[in-house]
């Protein structure tokens, strides 16, 4: 087949109807940004989902000096401790513990709320402050009440923590950003197909004598539809171009440097998550135009 | 070559059948005028034949295809065996001549070799040599339709329709255009042409098929534009 009409029918209808290809790309550019977010959200939650749900921990705070629960009358000694661990070493729902010291406690808080407030003589806080901590991991996650109410009561203990109470909302808005951002790229995306729908009408019409005499002289439907398709083709690769790049940028920005850096105890969705979104976007973009195309070109170019 | 039977079309939401129980055999290599008034059922017999519309009932034949049966996808190779020629020539106005008839064997998929040697060929057939680096605007009248011949011409169809080919077209000019599509009738191609120029029909005194209503009036071979009587 002979494709040089086609590739320059190509360029002269992308230039000729400009503005109407811009306007296809840009939506396209957005709602596929839109989605691949969606997907970055939903596989964020699903990753925290995972890691807080695999190995939930529960968090035993040992009293410290100025311990604010009447239960402490005052730090935490190393035989009350002692006595703490053996409990849960002999708990059958603990798989086993950990202990955090008071300095990486600290350490923990300084990065959450940024080291200054805590440096110097006006300190919010100091190393004193940070109560010990155990971290409990659980045999299943599901199974807990045993624990707690085990060590609940133990001398030395100041608070228990079940930590899915602080990571469930952490996880709920993550959601409501996955479903803000699908929602929203649902009615972009019907607004890209309408104004496919229309380029192709106008292009069309724009060369509607050329169609004509090509039906005529007996070309095939699929030859005069190619120089259509691939205009579709080329506007949903630079949409596609556009949203990896986009979604490149809220990775980078957005995760790398704002998200791992503030929010060190959640697990942050990397690079394999990315390519799962873009793989994604690069197969919607082109199904957004082609597919269109294909029904309207039939509809108006019938042979 | 082209064969109705008892062939009726009726368009949706009119009353009256555009053609109504025509039956004609065109044999290879004929040539045949249909006149009839406007409204009478040439075009749409012309259209029947090209397989733009589909017969209400009877069954056409076209060039051994059945086109009632041909597939969608089969009607471009059954219309690569047919050229058509119209009033208002139908060039597009940013190619050259040569481009202009180039651009039917381009999207049929010929070689850019076949297209060196026919494009050429077919311009000298009809009388352009020279002229093929020209845009339509600058040529006249009569050459704009023999541009629009050859590029009906040049893959060499078994059929070439013609609808009111010298429609636009001065008396001495459309002289000139009937001796080209004379000629090509006799390379062996079949000529179909509707026409309303009695001066033309009552000289080449070829078939005449008469259109009125949608049926077949007259079939007369060697026929004038008027009934003879």
């Amino acid at each position: 087949m002979q494709l040089r009409y086609v590739f320059s029918e190509l360029g002269q209808g992308l230039r000729r109807n400009l503005s109407m290809h811009l306007a296809v790309i840009l939506t396209l550019f957005v709602s596929l940004t839109l989605v691949g977010l969606g997907v970055l959200f939903h596989l964020q939650a699903e990753k925290a989902g995972e890691h807080w749900g695999s190995q939930l921990q529960i968090q035993v705070s040992l009293c410290t000096a100025e311990d604010n629960n009447p239960a402490c009358v005052s730090e935490v000694t190393d035989a009350q401790r002692d006595a703490i661990t053996a409990v849960i070493d002999e708990n059958p729902e603990a798989a086993g513990w950990d202990l955090e010291t008071k300095e990486e406690a600290f350490e923990k808080v300084k990065e959450l709320y940024g080291a200054e407030k805590f440096e110097g003589d006006n300190a919010v806080l100091t190393v004193e402050d940070m109560p010990q901590s155990l971290w409990v991991e659980l045999k299943d996650p599901e199974e807990y009440d045993g624990v707690v109410s085990a060590v609940g009561g133990l001398d030395g203990v100041s608070v228990v923590r079940d930590m899915r109470r602080y990571i469930e909302p952490i996880i709920g808005s993550i959601n409501m950003l996955q479903w803000v951002s699908i929602a929203t790229a649902a009615f972009l995306v019907i607004a890209a197909l309408l104004l496919v729908a229309n380029t192709i009408r106008l292009a069309a019409f724009a060369r509607r004598k050329e169609i004509g005499i090509m039906r005529l002289v007996g070309a095939s439907t699929l030859y005069i539809a190619l120089p259509f398709l691939l205009e579709a083709l080329v506007t949903a690769l630079i949409g596609v171009l556009l949203a990896t790049g986009a979604l490149a940028a809220f990775m980078y920005f957005g995760i790398e440097q704002r998200g791992q850096d503030k929010l060190k105890f959640i697990p942050w969705i990397g690079f394999e998550q990315y390519g799962v979104a873009v793989l994604l976007v690069a197969v919607l973009g082109p199904l957004l135009t082609v597919l269109p195309t294909l029904v309207l070109t039939r509809k108006y170019l019938k042979v | 070559m082209i064969r109705f039977e008892k062939v009726t079309k009726t368009y949706p939401g009119h009353a009256h059948a555009a053609l109504d129980q025509v039956s004609v055999d065109v044999d290879k290599g004929e040539f045949v005028f249909l006149v009839g008034s406007s409204g009478s059922g040439k075009s749409t017999f012309l259209r029947l034949v090209l397989r733009e519309y589909r017969p209400t009932s009877g069954r056409v034949y076209v060039a051994g295809k059945e086109i009632n049966r041909l597939a969608s996808w089969k009607v471009p190779r059954l219309r690569r065996d047919i050229g058509t020629v119209f009033q208002d020539f139908r060039l597009l106005g940013n190619k050259t001549v040569s481009e202009n008839v180039a651009f039917a064997l381009q999207v049929i998929g010929k070689s850019r070799s076949d297209i060196d040697k026919l494009v050429p060929e077919t311009l000298e057939m009809v009388g352009l040599t020279g002229k093929g680096d020209r845009l339509p605007d600058e040529l006249s009248g009569g050459e704009q339709q023999r541009v629009a011949i050859a590029r009906a011409f040049v893959n060499r169809p078994k059929i070439l329709i013609a609808d009111e080919p010298t429609g636009n077209l001065d008396p001495t000019t459309s002289v000139g255009i009937m001796k080209l599509l004379d000629r090509i009738n006799r390379t062996g191609t079949t000529v179909v042409m509707a026409t309303h120029d009695a001066g033309i029909v009552d000289q080449m005194r070829k078939r005449v098929i008469e259109l009125e209503n949608g049926r077949v009036m007259r079939d007369q071979a060697q026929g004038v534009y008027g009934t003879s009587n």
